[in-house]
């Protein structure tokens, strides 16, 4: 897949979406800005929102034909031990989480597809070093949170 | 063809990222918990076929200027700490969120997307002062490996792909046991 995106001379990027869809609001919001005028732009608006609605489809398919697709509002297991049952608590987590991960793909460049996966693919040095930089913040961060045990 | 590609590719990728039960909170953070290392065991799996196939495209003489990232080092490195971070405590990156979203899980879909746009707002209001400090922490400008180091792109692909392997059979390969069981 990352093979088939590249030779048609683009990456494929879960961050890009999202990046453009903020492009879209910040455009709105500051028009002025350059960095939505001229860095994300709407260069590759339309590659990378089709990917992303595809992926959802995609996974859709396949969790409807496994039956395993559910309206759920938390995650399955690994969770609750750790967290407790709040809805509350998980959705402001996931935000959080979302967001670190939304800044930091705008201090590398990239995400898990287009600079991991898509980068490393071509051996560009920075791709490796966010994939060491992921596991060094990644590990402690699980750790630390997993410490915890039980109910709170 | 702006369509269908795109889609295409995306709609493959949704499928294959489901199967592999991507979209699960304990699969992610199984990784950086050392627990369950498929996440890990599909990526180098994907690194190393994609090296190769992008050696078999310059080899055909497609994607000479392949449109990837090429971030300052110190930037790749910061990004990537802060990146895994907000992983480890979201159970999902940008990829995956859309995966969650097919199998019907709404903080995904809300939390999730909102907390993804807000990151990369705030990343655009800070792009200003922010950006030139990052480029500055070791900067190649736009090069590769094989580049910098004079070797032929398919020797190190080959490498990495030998790498990805050995990584795969020595260390995921019997912890294999142990996740499946749990």
């Amino acid at each position: 897949m990352i093979t088939a995106s590249l030779a048609l001379g683009h990456r494929l990027s879960g961050a890009a979406a999202y990046q453009q869809l903020a492009g879209a609001a910040g455009r709105a919001v500051a028009p002025a800005a350059p960095y939505w005028r001229h860095v994300v732009g709407p260069r590759s608006w339309s590659w990378d929102l089709w990917a992303w609605l595809g992926v959802g489809l995609g996974a859709a398919a396949s969790a409807v034909a496994s039956g395993t697709f559910r309206i759920r509002t938390m995650p399955d297991a690994g969770w609750e031990e750790v967290y407790g049952p709040s809805v509350a608590r998980r959705w402001a987590v996931a935000f959080v989480g979302a967001a670190l991960t939304g800044f930091a793909a705008g201090v590398a460049g990239g995400c898990t597809a287009s600079l991991a996966m898509s980068g490393g693919a071509v051996l560009v040095p920075g791709a490796f070093l966010f994939m060491a930089g992921m596991f060094t913040g990644g590990i402690p961060t699980a750790l630390l949170v997993h410490r915890r045990r039980g109910p709170r | 063809m702006t369509v269908v590609y795109p889609l295409a590719i995306g709609l493959t990728f949704g499928w294959l990222l489901h199967k592999a039960g991507l979209a699960r909170y304990d699969r992610i953070v199984g990784v950086y918990r050392l627990r369950d290392l498929a996440v890990l065991e599909l990526m180098l799996a994907a690194l190393a076929s994609a090296a190769i196939g992008v050696v078999g495209l310059g080899a055909l003489g497609v994607a000479d200027a392949v449109p990837v990232p090429t971030p300052a080092l110190g930037a790749a490195l910061i990004g990537g700490v802060v990146f895994g971070a907000g992983m480890a405590l979201s159970g999902f990156c940008p990829g995956t969120i859309m995966v969650g979203v097919g199998e019907g899980r709404l903080d995904n879909l809300v939390a999730g997307s909102l907390g993804l746009i807000a990151g990369a707002l705030a990343y655009g209001a800070a792009w200003p002062t922010l950006a030139p400090r990052l480029a500055r922490l070791g900067d190649l400008g736009v090069t590769t490996l094989p580049r910098l180091l004079g070797v032929a792109p398919w020797l190190l692909a080959l490498l990495l792909a030998e790498v990805a392997a050995g990584v795969l059979y020595l260390v995921v390969r019997p912890r294999r046991g142990a996740a499946d069981a749990s």
